[in-house]
């Protein structure tokens, strides 16, 4: 355990070491945040209530969003695509350590130092535009770890799934734009799923972007609203059902790519 | 002086043909790209008529009104990846040293690092925007008048997209940080698919008159419906030449302290 330990500390080492990088990153969650947030608080302060949700209601969701979102979606699986492009995963596959669990660790590196600096733009945004902080709904909260600890596997496996397909093709910049997209539309990034119209929103429940941190989110900030509308054991089970489809999936493509692969020159 | 601008075309026309044979070399890639920027235009659009099924107007902004923003706001951000896609490309250059081959060409760098990889995958989705705009603003009892402030408005975004994209350039040539720069560039511009009145007063202030992305895809619309003063329309103009202006000093400091490194 100790060498993965090791992997989670030189992680967080490389992003000290390019923090101009890191906070100019930084500096775009919080420009992007913008965007639905006053949109959506402008909607709810000039209607009173949209689909259920009011001004506070709304500012909850985003505050939960922004704190979550990153910690769920931040990886660094991105770099594997390039590694078997260019022969280097052949480094990491000779060394004595599981090749999911090295980048699992880069990843929750990743996560922490996203949850922690969302924490802190968060506080200070919210302070600065006077904006009162939201009340935690605790009464759903092992249910909140439970759908948690699903999105943050179903992430990380999805991920790790786009950067196998560079086994195949050097061409996986494209696969990931369109994942990519298909977030910022079908997780909740935009706007509370539940807003939509019924059928729509049953039918994204139906894929796994909601999964990755709406029915999280929806768990601490307003969980009423959601179980009103959905069972709570059904999105359970179509959020494992997923996950055991994405692991299966994952483990496939990394066992057929690992055989197909091959580079010389290194 | 005429004789130059045909040679700066025909350099331009090369350059364009080239990058359109890069282009198409993947195709599985065009297809996906392209039709995961549909995907995102089409489920903006529907946002916006989802939030309007529940009222008339946001910050009285009606329907109509905010998709013209929309499409405004898409026609000047592709306009600027169609022709200045080459500005992703330009940390590289300047990394490895490589830029020194192109300021020792005789033409105007800019040829090159600014106008050089013509996108014209998205060019298509030019098409249709600007049809669905002409749509929407045939569809409002708008004067003439008004809509050649809306034009020249238009093109005064083009004019100040082309200034930030110059200072991306210029501030690649000084610190190597154009990938940073260009996606906060994008993502300052992607505020303005909204309109401007929705976030706080101290942030459109901002983007109004400091980076003035207001300027850029709000105004027009605004001029588009006679809501914006003369006054306005005159400084969007003088803003945008002083940004230009800017731009180009600050891309010949750049130039000025650049140092040759790696090649």
């Amino acid at each position: 355990m100790n060498k993965y330990f090791s992997v989670f500390i030189l992680t967080l080492k490389e992003y000290f070491a390019y923090r101009l990088n890191f906070l100019i990153w930084r500096l775009r969650v919080v420009i992007a945040f913008l965007i639905p947030f006053f949109l959506w608080l402008t909607i709810t302060k000039q209607i009173k209530t949209f689909e259920g949700y009011e001004e506070k209601s709304i500012i909850s969701y985003f505050f939960f969003s922004h704190l979550l979102s990153y910690f769920i979606l931040g990886t660094r699986t991105v770099d594997i695509s390039n590694q078997i492009q260019n022969g280097e995963i052949i480094n990491l596959i000779l060394k004595p350590m599981s090749f999911f669990r090295y980048y699992f660790f880069r990843d929750l590196a990743d996560k922490i130092l996203n949850l922690l600096f969302s924490f802190f733009e968060i506080f200070i945004f919210f302070k600065v535009f006077f904006i009162p902080f939201p009340s935690t709904n605790f009464q759903f909260l092992p249910f909140f770890f439970i759908f948690l600890t699903l999105g943050l596997f179903l992430s990380f496996y999805l991920n790790l799934l786009i950067s196998f397909l560079g086994f195949w093709s050097t061409e996986t910049w494209a696969p990931r734009f369109i994942f990519f997209i298909l977030i910022s539309i079908l997780s909740g990034s935009f706007f509370p799923l539940d807003v939509l119209p019924k059928n729509l929103f049953y039918l994204i429940l139906a894929t796994p972007f909601s999964y990755l941190f709406f029915i999280p989110v929806k768990m601490i900030s307003e969980p009423k609203t959601l179980v009103n509308k959905v069972d709570v054991e059904f999105i359970f089970f179509i959020a494992i059902f997923w996950l055991i489809i994405i692991f299966f999936t994952t483990r496939l493509l990394w066992q057929k790519g690992l055989k197909s692969f091959s580079f010389w020159g290194r | 002086m005429f004789k130059k601008i045909k040679r700066n075309i025909k350099i331009f026309l090369l350059f364009t043909n080239q990058s359109l044979k890069t282009t198409t070399q993947s195709r599985q890639a065009v297809f996906i790209f392209t039709l995961a920027k549909i995907l995102r235009f089409i489920f903006l659009f529907g946002l916006i008529f989802l939030i309007f099924s529940k009222t008339n107007n946001i910050s009285g902004w009606s329907l109509n009104q905010i998709i013209i923003l929309y499409l405004t706001f898409n026609l000047i951000d592709t306009f600027s990846q169609v022709l200045y896609r080459e500005v992703y490309r330009f940390r590289p250059l300047v990394v490895s040293g490589n830029l020194d081959l192109i300021l020792v060409k005789p033409y105007h760098p800019f040829l090159k690092v600014l106008l050089g990889g013509v996108d014209l995958l998205d060019f298509l989705l030019l098409i249709p925007y600007s049809s669905l705009l002409i749509f929407f603003i045939l569809k409002e009892n708008v004067s003439f008048f008004s809509f050649s402030w809306y034009i020249a408005l238009v093109f005064n975004g083009f004019i100040t997209t082309t200034a930030f994209h110059i200072f991306v350039l210029a501030l690649g040539l000084l610190t190597t940080e154009v990938d940073n720069a260009i996606m906060i560039y994008r993502d300052i511009l992607n505020l303005g698919r909204f309109p401007i009145e929705i976030y706080q007063e101290i942030i459109s202030f901002i983007f109004t008159f400091i980076i003035p992305i207001g300027v850029m895809i709000t105004f027009p619309v605004k001029a588009l419906f006679n809501l914006l003063s003369f006054k306005n329309i005159i400084f969007s103009f003088l803003i945008s030449f002083l940004l230009l202006l800017l731009s180009i000093k600050f891309w010949q400091i750049g130039l000025k302290k650049y140092q040759s490194a790696g090649g």
